[in-house]
């Protein structure tokens, strides 16, 4: 692994990307620190042209791009050797098998013959590819493709890896497997994971911050954990029982509480009890017949800061348009 | 978890150059391309005419060891053929010239060998050539852009420079397996049934003028083909652009040459019904009239450049244009006229070839 020359592995400043007349990315500023971020953003909103921005694949009309302290345009070999990429698309060596063409990339990467061949197994056992590594990548299955592109972007052991869609095409379990492994690199091994993705509770699963970018501007960024705050805290309490009882008793004794109904099924919204509060909730419990199975500060869907992010930005009457302001990157956690 | 299963790990270790990344590709695009059973094959018979060659190297070196090299020309200059095939009596009777009786054996040998070497590399190789890379090259590019695998290469330590030298490199060890190895190991036949080893060193020059001639071959041939397949998704498009390419431009080449004998000859006639002597621009003089034998075996003597008549139209095809460039590496035809409008062909070839695949090869990068 490359030894980064920048502790943040990427800060963009003001970045514009054109094509012809279309300006896809807007004066892009963000930075993306160590653990997991993901990007989120409608089709068309220049996600992609991000992520080539970051491996110097297209050149900037205005800005500054820094991937590790590199100018990825001017130095994209530096650059690339710290990152990996998983891209969206199905891209594969016809004729390669699976294991082939993790050692392929390796070895595009620079590691010598033997270590590559030995990494490549390496990372194919640790993503469960089994013997279907020997099979020619054209005619694995879209789950196991996936599994090999993965193994592929992260063979040379990069400091940062880029994901377009990591999920597409897995099956529940699979893609649980996929989250848990992101998380085991980002958590146990140090690596800054970016991932671009469509799927709202991926990302609220993983993701240590989330970048919402829309008309090619960053239109929210932040810690999940921020942006999903609730205006007024809040505590979700799941349980069996006559709901409704507890919620009266826990407002008798001057908790304010309600029964909603949620996806997953009935709960009780309530102030964020102060801690001396706690034993009394258990009482008020045990008197009204609920056994409590859970009780946890309350947070917003993902999706629901997106599409009100998404609203704010198609706002054009006030000039705001795409200039939602926010705290920088690493500010607010 | 499986007992081999260490998990994931750290790798710091020392990381191979940009070069090790050309032959990385290049190995690769060699394993994929063999297992092709219609390149092992071509590639197999591509080295046939090399036995034919062979047996000319043999009947020459045989006639000197038995001191039949002056009956040998007289055969040559009768049409006889010497050798099975035809070749070296064709070469010999141009070799010789009109005097088979006070033979130089050194100098002849030289001539031979070059004269049997350039129509080896000319008339066989050459096509053989643009078989083998036009069942390689269409895929080589356009396979990589239909499966994106572009992105395979461009999202790693890979520029456009290695990417297109590790394709070039395919290429280039298929072409000089099927032109350099077999001409050079020729030549190598040739020293072993000559009387003396020291024919090595008087002939020292042959191998590295056929390395060279090789490179010349090769070079701009493959860039043109990679330039083709990195135009189009399509390798089938590719394919029939470079194989029209060949055909066309030989036509081409036939119909002005074509021309210009006809019109050359009806001036000749008409000069000799006024009886006059009036002088043919330089390009339309034939230097001498053909005989029997070498008139039957024209067309392999031209497409051999065994016929030293100057070919003004060579530089319109790539196939005529290379083979004035070798006569020229071997010092058969070195008129500036025959070669410098050739060479610029592949100049320009090369050169334009090599603009387009700096524009192709990153184009679905950027877009």
């Amino acid at each position: 692994m490359t030894a980064p020359a920048d502790p943040i592995p990427v800060r963009l400043t003001d970045v514009v990307k054109r094509y012809g007349r279309r300006t896809v990315l807007d004066g892009v500023s963000l930075e993306v620190a160590p653990g997991i971020t993901g990007l989120v953003g409608p089709n068309g909103a220049g996600k992609s042209t991000l992520v080539r921005a970051i491996l110097g694949l297209v050149r900037l009309a205005g800005g500054e791009a820094r991937v590790f302290g590199h100018d990825p345009y001017r130095h994209p070999r530096r650059v690339r050797e710290a990152v990996g990429v998983v891209p969206e698309d199905e891209c594969s060596v016809p004729g390669l098998s699976g294991v082939e063409m993790v050692r392929y990339a390796a070895r595009l990467s620079g590691l010598p013959a033997t270590e590559a061949l030995r990494r490549a197994h390496e990372v194919l056992d640790w993503c469960d590819a089994g013997q279907e590594r020997y099979r020619p990548v054209e005619t694995l299955s879209v789950g196991t493709r996936q599994k090999i592109s993965f193994a592929a972007a992260i063979v040379h052991d990069p400091a940062m890896i880029i994901l377009d869609e990591p999920t597409n095409g897995l099956d529940p379990i699979e893609r649980r497997a996929m989250l848990g492994r992101l998380t085991t690199l980002a958590r146990n091994h140090g690596k800054t994971i970016f991932v671009s993705t469509h799927v709202l509770p991926d990302v609220q699963a993983i993701c240590d911050r989330v970048i919402v970018l829309a008309r090619g501007r960053v239109q929210l960024a932040g810690s999940i954990a921020d942006l999903t705050r609730p205006a007024r805290p809040e505590h979700h309490l799941t349980g069996s029982g006559p709901l409704d009882q507890l919620a009266a008793a826990l407002t008798a004794d001057g908790l304010p509480a309600s029964v909603t109904v949620s996806e997953t099924g009935p709960l009780i919204e309530l102030a964020s009890p102060r801690p001396d509060q706690l034993g009394a909730i258990w009482s008020a419990a045990r008197r009204a017949g609920v056994a409590i199975r859970s009780l946890a500060p309350a947070s917003r869907p993902l999706e629901e800061v997106f599409v009100e992010t998404l609203r704010r930005a198609d706002q054009p009457a006030d000039g705001m348009a795409g200039s939602v302001s926010l705290a920088p990157f690493g500010g607010i956690d | 978890m499986p007992l081999h299963d260490v998990g994931y790990r750290a790798w710091n270790s020392r990381r191979c150059g940009p070069s090790a990344t050309v032959w990385v590709i290049a190995l690769t695009g060699i394993r994929l391309a063999w297992e092709s059973r219609w390149l092992r094959r071509l590639v197999f018979f591509a080295w046939s005419p090399a036995l034919i060659f062979a047996a000319s190297f043999f009947a020459f070196e045989q006639a000197v060891d038995e001191g039949r090299l002056t009956a040998l020309g007289e055969g040559a200059q009768v049409g006889r053929n010497l050798d099975g095939v035809g070749m070296l009596g064709t070469v010999l009777a141009d070799a010789l010239g009109g005097n088979p009786n006070e033979v130089d054996i050194e100098s002849t040998r030289r001539l031979v060998w070059t004269r049997l070497l350039l129509a080896f590399m000319r008339s066989p190789q050459a096509i053989l050539l643009a078989a083998v890379v036009g069942l390689v090259a269409p895929t080589l590019i356009s396979r990589d852009l239909r499966a994106k695998a572009w992105l395979v290469y461009f999202t790693r330590p890979v520029g456009r420079t290695e990417y297109v030298l590790g394709k070039s490199v395919i290429l280039l060890l298929l072409v000089l397996v099927i032109t350099m190895l077999p001409a050079v190991a020729l030549w190598l036949m040739g020293v072993l049934v000559s009387p003396s080893i020291s024919v090595a060193f008087e002939t020292w020059d042959l191998p590295v003028r056929v390395v060279i001639a090789s490179l010349v071959l090769a070079v701009p041939t493959v860039l043109l083909a990679l330039a083709y397949s990195s135009l189009t998704a399509e390798s089938r498009i590719a394919s029939f652009a470079w194989f029209a390419t060949w055909v066309a431009c030989w036509i081409a080449h036939g119909a002005l040459t074509t021309a210009d004998f006809v019109v050359s000859m009806r001036e000749q006639q008409a000069a000799e019904m006024e009886n006059a002597e009036r002088p043919l621009p330089a390009y339309r003089r034939a230097t001498e009239p053909p005989t029997p034998f070498r008139g039957q075996f024209r067309w392999l003597a031209r497409a051999a450049g065994i016929d030293a008549r100057l070919d003004r139209w060579a530089w319109i095809s790539p196939y005529h244009a290379l083979g004035a460039v070798q006569a020229a590496i071997f010092g058969i035809d070195r008129r500036p006229a025959a070669w410098m409008p050739a060479t610029a062909t592949l100049l320009v070839m090369t050169f334009g070839s090599l603009l387009i695949l700096a524009w192709r090869v990153t184009a679905p990068a950027k877009a």
